[in-house]
């Protein structure tokens, strides 16, 4: 949905200052960050988010009610001392099922970012690293994924494959793919020269070995800001085909799938709208938050702004 | 230098911008309105709007009346075309329509129509006896197709010998239909909307037999555009033969959802909307909107699929409906505005089904049946939008009937289509367990006992074949009207409520909403809406 | 640059036919064959044989994809598996409103988020810098489908002053001309027809530019920002020339490279976002028309509006990269993209 946001990335990122000491590169970007505090807030509330998803999927019993359960003699009760959030249109709890939906947001946001990443880092590294027609090759690979909307693959993918968040996954961090190539590419370039890849070079180091030992690590904070910026990309996507029901299939939470059932009830219910769209603004907000931080952090000339 | 970039990349905008419009050839264009106009509003109209904006929920399937089967397709269709006889407003007694008068021979096999004269088609070409024929021949065999779902329900089938043997033309203003047995609701069918219209045979020859997007009848609307998923326009037929429309246009208006159907009334943009359910009431009578409802001649149900391995067996789908609390669920999903079923036949249709005795909600009893016949996990499939039986739409019905059977152990896989999408799926066959519904066409008992006789799987969805059950409707059809004939049909109910085909849900009430403004706006029994009466105010 | 631009346009090339082979490969190799999907389960073996030797699904893989490719290239998806009309003409009724709709969302997003970007970086950390961070936050975090709900509730359910749903009334909708509403009502002059289709417009365009708006503003302060801080911006402040003068004249023009690029870019998220404004606000344009063709697994009009999109967003940013070229004459013809 956001290549753009690489662009930014990569516009304002500039990791040469550190190079020379990778230690003290997360040292000093901790501090900084811990003075940005609506990034230091956003951390908290994604803490607070993982343990929900994490305490929700092994101790169930912590929830007020059974986020699946329903019940047809309470169905549409108003937000109260005891359903914080109101019930929907089969009487379930709506807060107990955006609880449970958060797990289902933040895997698909981390698990689509850690498959992208992944990929991408290996294209990027080797195109980067090798150069020449293999650089070139991968380029142009990258260059049609980055052609179409990332909604619109994923779509394409359900059509072939049939409905499913899982699906979702494997389309969105397909089209994300490209994104963490270009980071990794780019720097690799501006690094290879240097010194001390040189030197491991003239030692007679493998070159996998280069990549992964002096390269790297060099790269790893520009990959961990657009990172955080892909989760939030992916959880609003992943939104999307839930809200165009193409997601979950009932009774699953998530919070898409429930905002797209709302759209029925805006007038009779219309905290069965509210709840998950702020659940999803909230969530994609902190990501974002954080991902800036981030970048703010590594880049002291945009700190200067 | 800075100027003169800029000044460059707005005169390449702007020869971009000419490029654009000179490819697509545009330059003027006229209104959708204006391409057929010249019926200028008479003089006491001008405290009348010349349009009547209703919106309904979705598309009609198409509007050539042999061809479809379904409620929206109804509801423009009867503007546009007109059968021999029609009902009566408020009931399903029949009355003339483009027939005067008919005759029914002693031993009930010949009906004599005698037409009315001097009525013209909407393009031009006269109706007459050899229109009727045309119109009632290319439903039976040799020349009836597949795609003609209604044909078999009213006109029967000449190669299983029930219903019309023959239609002959005995002048230019007189038909006779020679059926193969007495048919008891058969002057009821020939009011239908579905099948039993008269189209114009010049238009069926040039049209290639299909009226489907170019709909011709006699009726008080003529057919000006239809753009599919947005809306369809009717204006007046000023050569109607009866009372004239009152209002000159009619606009049909697809919104799938029922709340910005809602937004749609209460802003103006329609002046009269259907499908609506409970939850928007509050919202649509605040709004100073009025509301419309009526017994509704309908029926909400799940069927089994009766031919597949899950439920081929009458204790499994016992079992399976008693999981189902149906009054619990239908208070809770349409309020005030529907009752839970006890009957296929809602209860003012004749005859009385008081004592029909329905499979009811056990728990227990329902666990260790589903258990005993194996059945952990079910394939449902639903529709998307709201139906005139359902008003909350067949996906919210699926979920409740998941939760209920989750409560006893059994998974149910719920795929959601929309209405068009799914009659297509439903014809194929590929489920445990589908939700559909019937609203009445004629008030005759066939009419609702019918479909778990039906051959045609998109009528009977539960695939239901039972020679007892068949040798009732066809002992019901040759039955005169009285006690006798009620008798038969509350045997097949309780034949059907043992067998465990439907799970019958409810029977809704028809529940529409209109603006103050507008006046003579309703929903007959049937389901349908004719506008000829309706007028806007400004 | 006349070499440059030929060199660009060729290598649109092998990119749109790696993107016809994507598709192809979802599309016929990956998915599920489409005869069970169409006939259902219980049609006849000889009937999907029928069927799929109709749809030239029996030959070779390798001819299909040639086919495939061949057709595509005259226009021709094949015909819609349900509605049996030809794909082509199903896309274009509905491609007008799509492109009315993307059109009028990045003239939006540009030509605000540009000012906002601007004047937020010309009074950093003023009221209205602080105000349009907030809104680009809010542009980039909030779903577009519950921004367009939220939009139809407060504009149409509560005030009733904006239509919710469709293009136009049906009563005032142009016939012929090119399907853009707003061009053909205005070329007609009938100003009634032009005044409704704008008004239907205002709540889609909203909703869609919102993303963009936002990222579209925060590149436009940032890169402003960069630009006032350079030596020779200072430079000319300090000899006096007024700031109006400067940031019109020499900061923005030489921000305007990396916006231009982020213009572009917004226009692949857009034609992706259409299909949930669409959606949201019963827009019949392709992007609803795809959502209803996948649960129907109607492959041929899928697979054709994916390339379509494709092309037009790769074609768009071609066009942008041209005007970059234009705008910067220090960019290096020769020089390798990716």
């Amino acid at each position: 949905m956001d290549k753009t946001q690489d662009t930014a990335a990569e516009i304002s990122l500039s990791t040469q200052e550190f190079l020379e000491k990778p230690e003290s590169q997360w040292k000093s970007m901790w501090d900084s960050l811990k003075k940005n505090k609506a990034a230091m807030v956003s951390l908290a509330f994604i803490i607070i988010l993982v343990l929900i998803a994490v305490i929700t999927a092994i101790f169930p019993q912590v929830l007020p009610h059974d986020p699946y359960e329903q019940n047809m003699t309470k169905t549409f009760l108003f937000p109260d001392g005891r359903y914080w959030f109101g019930t929907d249109q089969l009487g379930r709890d709506i807060f107990s099922r955006i609880m449970v939906g958060t797990r289902v947001s933040l895997s698909v946001g981390v698990i689509a970012v850690a498959v992208s990443m992944t990929l991408g880092v290996v294209f990027g590294s080797l195109a980067g690293y090798l150069g020449g027609k293999v650089d070139s090759f991968i380029m142009r690979i990258m260059d049609i994924m980055l052609s179409i909307p990332s909604i619109l693959l994923a779509i394409a993918f359900m059509a072939a494959l049939g409905q499913g968040i899982d699906k979702a996954v494997i389309a969105i961090s397909l089209v994300s793919i490209p994104e963490y190539a270009r980071i990794v590419r780019g720097e690799i370039l501006s690094v290879k020269e240097n010194d001390y890849v040189q030197a491991a070079k003239v030692i007679g180091d493998k070159d996998g070995r280069i990549i992964f030992r002096h390269i790297l690590p060099n790269v790893l904070s520009s990959i961990i800001v657009r990172a955080t910026l892909g989760i939030s990309s992916a959880i609003l996507d992943a939104s999307a085909l839930g809200f165009l029901g193409l997601g979950v299939q009932p009774p699953a939470a998530e919070w898409g799938d429930m905002l797209g059932r709302a759209r029925n009830y805006i007038f009779q219910a219309p905290y069965t709208l509210i709840f998950p769209g702020l659940a999803i603004s909230l969530t994609v907000l902190a990501f974002n938050l954080l991902g800036d931080g981030l970048r703010d952090a590594l880049d002291p000339k945009s700190r200067q702004n | 230098m800075k100027k003169n970039s800029i000044k460059k990349i707005s005169s390449f905008l702007l020869a971009a911008a000419i490029a654009v419009s000179a490819m697509s050839g545009c330059g003027t264009s006229k209104r959708a309105s204006d391409a057929e106009s010249g019926t200028a509003a008479s003089g006491a109209a001008a405290t009348l709007k010349d349009t009547f904006t209703y919106a309904q929920g979705a598309d009609p399937r198409g509007l050539d009346p042999a061809m479809v089967d379904d409620g929206e397709s109804a509801k423009v269709i009867c503007n546009i075309y007109e059968g021999l006889l029609k009902y009566n407003k408020d009931s399903t007694e029949v009355e003339p329509g483009l027939a005067e008068k008919w005759d029914i021979s002693s031993d009930g096999t010949k009906y004599t129509f005698h037409l009315r004269k001097g009525v013209k088609f909407q393009d031009g070409t006269d109706f007459n006896a050899e229109a009727v024929k045309t119109s009632i021949d290319r439903q039976l065999e040799p020349k009836v197709t597949d795609d003609m779902p209604y044909s078999s329900f009213v006109f029967g089938s000449i190669k299983a010998k029930t219903g019309v043997k023959e239609v002959k033309v005995i002048d230019d203003n007189t038909v006779e239909i020679d059926l193969f047995s007495p048919e008891t609701p058969f002057v009821k069918n020939v009011a239908m909307v579905m099948a039993a219209p008269i189209v114009s045979p010049a238009a069926l020859k040039k049209y290639n037999n299909n009226l489907n997007e170019h709909p011709v009848g006699t009726g008080p609307y003529t057919f000006v555009s239809w753009s599919k998923g947005q809306n369809i326009v009717l204006k007046r037929n000023d050569n109607y033969w009866g009372t004239k429309a009152k209002t000159e246009n009619v606009v049909f208006k697809f919104i799938t959802e029922n709340s910005a159907r809602v937004i749609a009334l209460t802003s103006g943009e329609a002046d009269a909307i259907d499908g609506i359910d409970s939850t928007v009431v509050s919202q649509i009578t605040g709004a100073g909107d009025k509301l419309f409802t009526s017994e509704g001649m309908t029926i909400n149900y799940m069927a089994y699929n009766v031919t597949s391995d899950k439920f081929k067996n009458v204790e499994a789908r016992k079992a399976f409906s008693q999981a189902v609390n149906v009054p619990e669920m239908v208070k809770s999903l349409y309020k005030d505005y529907a009752v839970p079923a006890t009957s296929i036949m809602p209860s003012f249709m004749n005859p009385n089904t008081n004592q029909v005795k329905q499979t009811s909600f056990d728990k227990n009893a329902a666990k260790t049946g589903l258990a005993k016949a194996g059945i952990k996990s079910v394939n449902m499939i639903t529709y998307s939008n709201p139906r005139p039986y359902n008003s909350v739409g067949g996906q919210v019905l699926a979920e409740a009937i998941q939760g209920y059977l989750k409560d006893v152990g059994v998974t149910c896989n719920i795929k959601t289509y929309d209405w068009t999408t799914y009659k297509d799926v439903v014809k194929k066959g590929d489920y445990d367990v589908c939700f559909y519904g019937w609203n009445g066409d004629n008030g005759d008992p066939d009419n609702f006992m019918n479909l778990l006789d039906n051959q045609d799987p998109s009528m009977n969805v539960a695939r239901y074949n039972n020679a007892d059950y068949h040798a009732l409707i066809n002992k019901g059809l040759v039955t005169k009207d009285g006690a006798e004939r009620d008798k038969i049909y509350t045997q097949c109910e309780q034949k059907a409520a043992d067998e465990n085909v439907w799970l019958v849900v409810s029977h809704s009430k028809n529940l529409a909403a209109y603006s103050p403004k507008v006046s003579g706006y309703y929903i007959h029994q049937t389901g349908i809406t004719p506008f000829a009466g309706v007028s806007v105010s400004k | 640059m006349i070499k440059y631009t030929i060199k660009r346009i060729l290598l649109l090339i092998p990119v749109l036919f790696g993107v016809s082979l994507v598709v192809f490969l979802i599309m016929r190799v990956f998915s599920p064959d489409p005869a069970p999907v169409v006939l259902g389960e219980h049609a006849s073996r000889e009937a999907m044989q029928a069927w799929r030797n109709a749809h030239g699904l029996n030959d070779p893989i390798v001819w299909q994809f040639i086919d495939f490719l061949k057709n595509a290239l005259t226009g021709n998806f094949g015909t819609s598996y349900y509605t049996n009309q030809p794909v082509m003409k199903e896309i274009m009724a509905r491609f007008p409103a799509t492109v009315e709709l993307a059109i009028c969302a990045i003239l939006f997003a540009s030509v605000f988020g540009v000012l906002l970007g601007v004047v937020s970086a010309v009074r950093k950390n003023t009221a209205v810098d602080y105000a349009s961070t907030i809104l680009a936050l809010i542009g980039v975090s909030m779903p577009i489908f519950w921004l367009g709900i939220l939009l139809i509730i407060l504009f149409s359910g509560t005030l009733h002053i904006l239509p919710s749903t469709g293009r136009i009334q049906p009563m005032l909708q142009p016939v012929g001309g090119t399907g853009l509403y707003l061009w053909d009502t205005l070329t007609s002059g009938d100003f009634e027809a032009f005044g409704d289709a704008a008004r239907h417009l205002i709540m889609p365009t909203l909703a869609l530019a919102m993303y963009s708006l936002a990222i579209i503003t925060r590149m436009t302060r940032s890169s402003m920002l960069d630009t006032l801080n350079q030596d020779y911006i200072r430079t000319a402040r300090s000899k006096g020339i007024s700031s109006h003068r400067v940031v019109k004249h020499h900061a923005l023009r030489n921000a305007m490279i990396p916006i231009t690029t982020v213009i572009g870019l917004q226009f692949g998220s857009l034609l992706g976002g259409a299909v949930l404004t669409e959606t949201v606000f019963a827009w019949p344009g392709i992007g609803s028309y795809t959502v209803q063709c996948i649960q129907k697994s109607d492959f041929p009009v899928v697979q054709a509006v994916v390339l379509i999109i494709a092309t037009v967003y790769v074609l768009i940013n071609l066009i942008v990269d041209l005007i970059y070229a234009f705008l910067d004459p220090r960019i290096k013809y020769s020089k390798e993209e990716g």
